[in-house]
């Protein structure tokens, strides 16, 4: 009868042991939804490997609220939208504490109102359209500045420092991101008293722009500049080729040309004037932004392949800091703690929430390419 | 006789435990395996009608992901919330702005337009044959795509319809799935779908015999095109968004595989294989989560393919039902098929 | 203008002789054994990355290049041959081209898994980039070497099939396979050398496209596959001059069609192609150079 006593409550301790320590070693699971395979995946990938290197960086310092560990589940969509959904409702399932995801609109706005229905946070590590957050809701919240800051500060650039008052835009009709960004572009740059006297087209996963490249030569009277609206997959094509064409007016673009592609694809010989203006990340010294860069080249044995890398760090970097401050993993805490946000600092620079519009007030680089090196010439700071 | 009096009972009862299994899962289950359930419906509603064209006919059409897009466009525009239509697609025309329809007339709508657009395609493009009229519906699919994103002020271009109000549940898949496969089984075990066997098997033949081929050709499509659409509806109502890239070229080789893995002709087969190729996906996802090895599931899935081909090229079921399922009469008709499809040697020259 | 013209025919030349090479193995293989391959596409992707790999390795010459390309190219497509479509041979023609699907599918994805999505910078020797003018137009060296090795490939490939023991195999096998093989003619040899020369000719067009455009990235096979696919059927599925007739003249369209009418047409660009492409069938519903066969797929 004793030993039979004895024996049980042996069972319970052990039980019990086990209980405590599962739930004290009970990660926190967020979902990173991401397009791995399929026409996206060049622009998705380097975002979960951003996004978990910070998870482990976390987790070898300690976790979070007591020595839970961060979990990213890493969710490939394979740039289908069924495939989304679906992954959005698998991620709630799982019982993830937040979403994050996607370096494009149209993929945000598939799986983040799902997210939006259960009240459980969102962060899109890489979608710049500014009415995101309001198409969403309060769940909604973004990493990246809005597309119309980049193209503001860009277009600003343009026409103080460059001197341009003639311009060709050369729009991915394809794209909402790409449209977006040439929309706001031209608005700015007639505001200054700039003249836009050409528009073209072409399409992603287009390879040839010689058809754009002859009229931008024919154009007249002649550009000062021209500003290129495209994703990775075709910034270092149309620098090459316009370079190759005998034309040497500058290129300007945004964020879709912060990748190796642009001083690779051309070479040093014809990498030459080209001024995009992205996340302040880029040839920074910050001391966030080298330990980013060092610890990406420890972990997967190359530098961030583009800017959406440490846009998918900071995005969980940004989910981490907001469990810290609400001391819980509880959604509707959670969120407040996130919208809460003032002065983070993350590698692509300072976020903070207190616009209106929920779109984050980030400084924006300007990076200029001379003889293929990149070189930060100036920031540009957003008005409430 | 006795099957007969079998088969009186079988499909109602069928019928029947599929409705209490939808209702035993709908308060189970979670969104996850809810969602995933509805989409193996609605992919079971595009196989078995594009089976109608690829399967029955012997048409060899890529154009099914066209006619979703026409119906889930359509019906998209419709069901969208009036307050959101004035915020998203300001430009609508106002009589166009003022609608806000529940789903079922959407749905049909939506439908019947994907019928329409089938007929207006179908009267040239169907004289075609083989690959060339792959390559044509190919072309219309792709050719609807641009005019979807350049046509901004009904379709907001690339970025799409979203936040569209959720309303497909697994109730309104499961009616439609029932109601596709009672068409198409119908159909097929009818006159129209033996004069379709026949025009697969035979062209000249058929057409000897009295059938008439251009008609029961375009029956067969613009019928196929109708689920399509229905489909494309319930589709974006589950996803809650639409863009011209939802609907894929990469969508129209998968439902082909899926009419193919079944057995072209076989409705018991195309369902089957589309639960197989939805489920198949979302099991092996776990596999790529852990590894960090994305791409393996795609690659597990086509060798997979290839052997199910290699070992079964006519697919699992050929183009016949299971037995069970079929009266003695209907059979007959069946092996006929298949004897002469054999006989032909179908393109098959070895 | 004139000028313009001329660069935007030039474009068309370069762009068609990669789409024509592309074809041709599609339609060969077509025409042997009704087999719609969509992992040709891919076996272009494949071509890029060998030849991506030897730039890299060391000093090996140009010419030496091409040919390792092509060798690489037709190893390729016996390997697929060998091992997805002999075994299904005799099943119905969908039964072949899901199978290719499938080969597709596999490829890509290793290609995701092996090389990861990132483009790559296609490193091509300083020699083949000087840009040179012809009158008012432009050319890099590249440009001219697509051109003139497409055409010999071509000339060497007709001569091949017209004259020789071999290609009056191939022929005879592509009329009537059955008779082909009760005439004593080896049909497995003739169905893995229609894959080879095939494949080859697709590995040297990755390596063009590597080249002329100078980024690569697992994925940039679906689009020159596709495009053969229309372009070989444009042509006629089967006929090899067909194939190279179709090639270039969807390069001429593609080019033509952006490069003369007003920049907002660009998007509608791939419309256009297949509206073009089912107006041509719909008149001639076995392609310009196809004849007329029984189908049945």
């Amino acid at each position: 009868m004793k030993r039979g006593l004895f024996g049980i409550f042996t069972i319970l301790a052990i039980v019990g042991c086990f209980a405590i320590a599962s739930l004290a070693a009970e990660p926190i699971k967020l979902g990173a939804l991401y397009n791995l395979t399929g026409g996206m995946s060049s622009i998705d990938a380097p975002a979960l490997n951003g996004a978990k290197l910070k998870a482990k960086l976390i987790n070898e310092a300690g976790g979070l609220l007591g020595g839970r560990m961060l979990e990213v589940i890493g969710i490939n969509t394979k740039t289908d939208q069924k495939a989304t959904a679906i992954g959005a409702k698998k991620a709630l399932a799982m019982g993830v504490v937040a979403g994050l995801g996607y370096g494009d609109t149209t993929f945000v706005m598939a799986s983040a109102p799902l997210f939006q229905r259960k009240g459980v946070p969102f962060v899109t590590s890489g979608a710049t359209h500014p009415e995101i957050p309001k198409w969403v809701g309060d769940c909604m919240f973004m990493t990246p500045f809005g597309d119309d800051d980049q193209s503001f500060a860009i277009a600003d650039y343009t026409y103080n420092k460059l001197k341009a008052r003639k311009v060709v835009v050369w729009t991915d009709n394809s794209m909402d991101f790409t449209k977006a960004l040439s929309k706001f572009f031209k608005q700015r740059f007639t505001e200054l008293g700039g003249k836009l006297i050409l528009e073209d087209f072409f399409m992603m996963g287009d390879k040839d722009f010689s058809a754009q490249i002859a009229r931008l030569k024919a154009a007249s009277p002649k550009a000062d500049a021209v500003f290129i609206s495209a994703i990775p997959n075709e910034a270092g094509l149309t620098v090459k080729q316009i370079r190759e064409a005998g034309l040497t007016l500058p290129i300007v673009s945004g964020d879709g040309f912060d990748t190796e592609l642009v001083t690779t694809v051309p070479g040093p010989r014809l990498a030459n004037d080209v001024y995009f203006s992205t996340h302040t990340y880029r040839e920074d010294t910050r001391p966030e932004v080298v330990a980013f860069i060092k610890a990406y080249e420890k972990e997967y044995g190359r530098p961030p392949e583009n800017a959406f890398a440490p846009l998918g760090f900071d995005a969980v970097g940004l989910i981490a800091d907001a469990i810290k401050r609400a001391g819980t993993t509880e959604k509707s805490a959670l969120r407040k703690a996130l919208a809460a946000t003032r002065g983070y600092k993350a590698v692509t620079g300072e976020i903070s929430y207190t616009r209106p519009s929920g779109v984050p007030m980030k400084a924006v680089s300007i990076i200029g390419v001379k003889n293929a090196k990149y070189k930060v010439l100036d920031t540009w700071f957003p008005k409430q | 006789m006795m099957g007969w009096n079998r088969l009186k009972w079988f499909f109602p009862m069928l019928i029947l435990a599929g409705a209490i299994l939808v209702f035993i899962l709908r308060s189970s289950v979670n969104d996850y395996i809810l969602s995933i359930i509805c989409f193996a419906g609605i992919n079971i509603i595009l196989a078995v009608s594009l089976n109608l064209t690829n399967g029955f006919t012997g048409l060899f059409s890529l154009g099914h992901p066209a006619f979703m897009a026409v119906g889930g466009y359509v019906a998209a525009i419709l069901t969208f919330p009036v307050t959101r239509k004035a915020m998203l697609l300001p430009a609508l025309p106002s009589w166009l702005a003022a609608q806000q329809w529940s789903l079922l007339p959407a749905l049909i709508l939506g439908g019947l337009c994907a019928t329409l657009a089938a007929f207006l395609i179908g009267f040239p493009v169907l004289r075609l044959k083989g690959h060339y009229l792959a390559v044509a519906t190919l072309g219309f699919l792709i050719i609807l795509q641009v005019l979807i994103t350049n046509l901004e002020s009904f379709t907001r271009g690339p970025l799409g319809l979203n936040g569209l109000p959720l309303l497909t549940n697994l109730w309104w898949v499961y009616l439609w799935v029932v109601i596709t496969i009672y068409v198409c089984w119908k159909v097929k075990h009818s006159s129209l779908g033996r004069s379709m066997l026949a025009i697969r098997e035979n062209e000249m033949a058929a057409e000897c015999l009295g059938i008439p081929l251009s008609r029961t050709r375009i029956m067969a499509f613009a019928l196929g095109a109708f689920f399509a659409g229905v489909a494309g509806c319930l589709w974006a109502h589950l996803v809650t968004a639409i863009t011209p890239t939802s609907f894929s070229v990469i969508m129209a080789f998968h439902l082909v595989v899926m009419v193919v893995v079944g057995g072209s002709g076989s409705i018991t087969g195309a369902t089957i294989a589309a639960l197989m190729l939805t489920s198949v996906v979302e099991i092996l996802s776990p596999l790529e989560e852990n590894l960090g090895a994305y791409g393996i599931s795609e690659i597990i899935i086509s060798i997979g393919l290839l052997l199910i081909l290699i070992y079964r090229p006519r697919g699992i079921f050929g183009t016949q039902e299971p037995a069970f399922l079929v009266k003695q009469r209907q059979r007959v008709s069946g092996e006929v098929g298949r004897s002469l499809s054999y006989q032909n040697g179908k393109g098959g020259t070895s | 203008m004139v000028g313009y013209i001329a660069q935007q025919l030039v474009n068309g030349l370069i762009l068609g002789s990669m789409y024509a090479l592309v074809a041709i193995g599609f339609t060969m293989i077509y025409g042997i054994i009704r087999l719609i391959n969509f992992a040709h596409g891919d076996i272009v992707m494949i071509g890029a990355f060998v030849t991506l790999g030897l730039v890299i390795s060391g000093q090996i010459p140009f010419p030496v290049i091409i040919i390792l390309v092509i060798l690489a190219g037709a190893l390729m497509g016996i390997i697929i041959e060998r091992a997805a479509f002999r075994p299904m041979r005799g099943a119905p023609q969908v039964t072949g081209f899901i199978t290719s699907l499938a080969v597709s599918i596999l490829l890509q994805n290793l290609g995701i898994l092996l090389l990861t999505a990132q483009p790559r910078n296609f490193f091509c020797p300083d020699y083949l980039q000087t840009v040179f003018n012809l009158g008012s137009v432009s050319l890099r060296t590249i440009d001219l070497a697509i051109v003139v090795i497409a055409v010999v490939l071509m000339v060497f490939l007709v001569l091949l099939v017209r004259f020789t023991r071999l290609g009056m195999a191939m022929r005879a096998t592509a009329e009537n396979l059955k008779v082909a093989l009760l005439m004593g003619i080896n049909i497995n040899r003739i169905i893995m050398l229609a894959f080879a020369i095939g494949s080859g000719l697709a590995g040297v067009a990755g390596m063009m496209w590597g080249a002329r455009y100078g980024q690569i990235d697992p994925l940039l096979g679906f689009v020159p596959g596709l495009k053969a696919f229309v372009a070989a059927v444009i042509g006629g599925v089967g006929s090899i001059p067909g194939a190279m007739l179709g090639g270039y003249l969807l390069g001429f369209a593609e080019v033509l069609f952006v490069g003369l009418l007003p920049p907002i047409y660009s998007s509608y660009r791939d419309a256009f192609v297949f509206i073009i492409l089912i107006l041509i069938l719909l008149v001639l519903p076995t392609g310009l150079l196809g004849r007329k066969m029984e189908e049945g797929v």
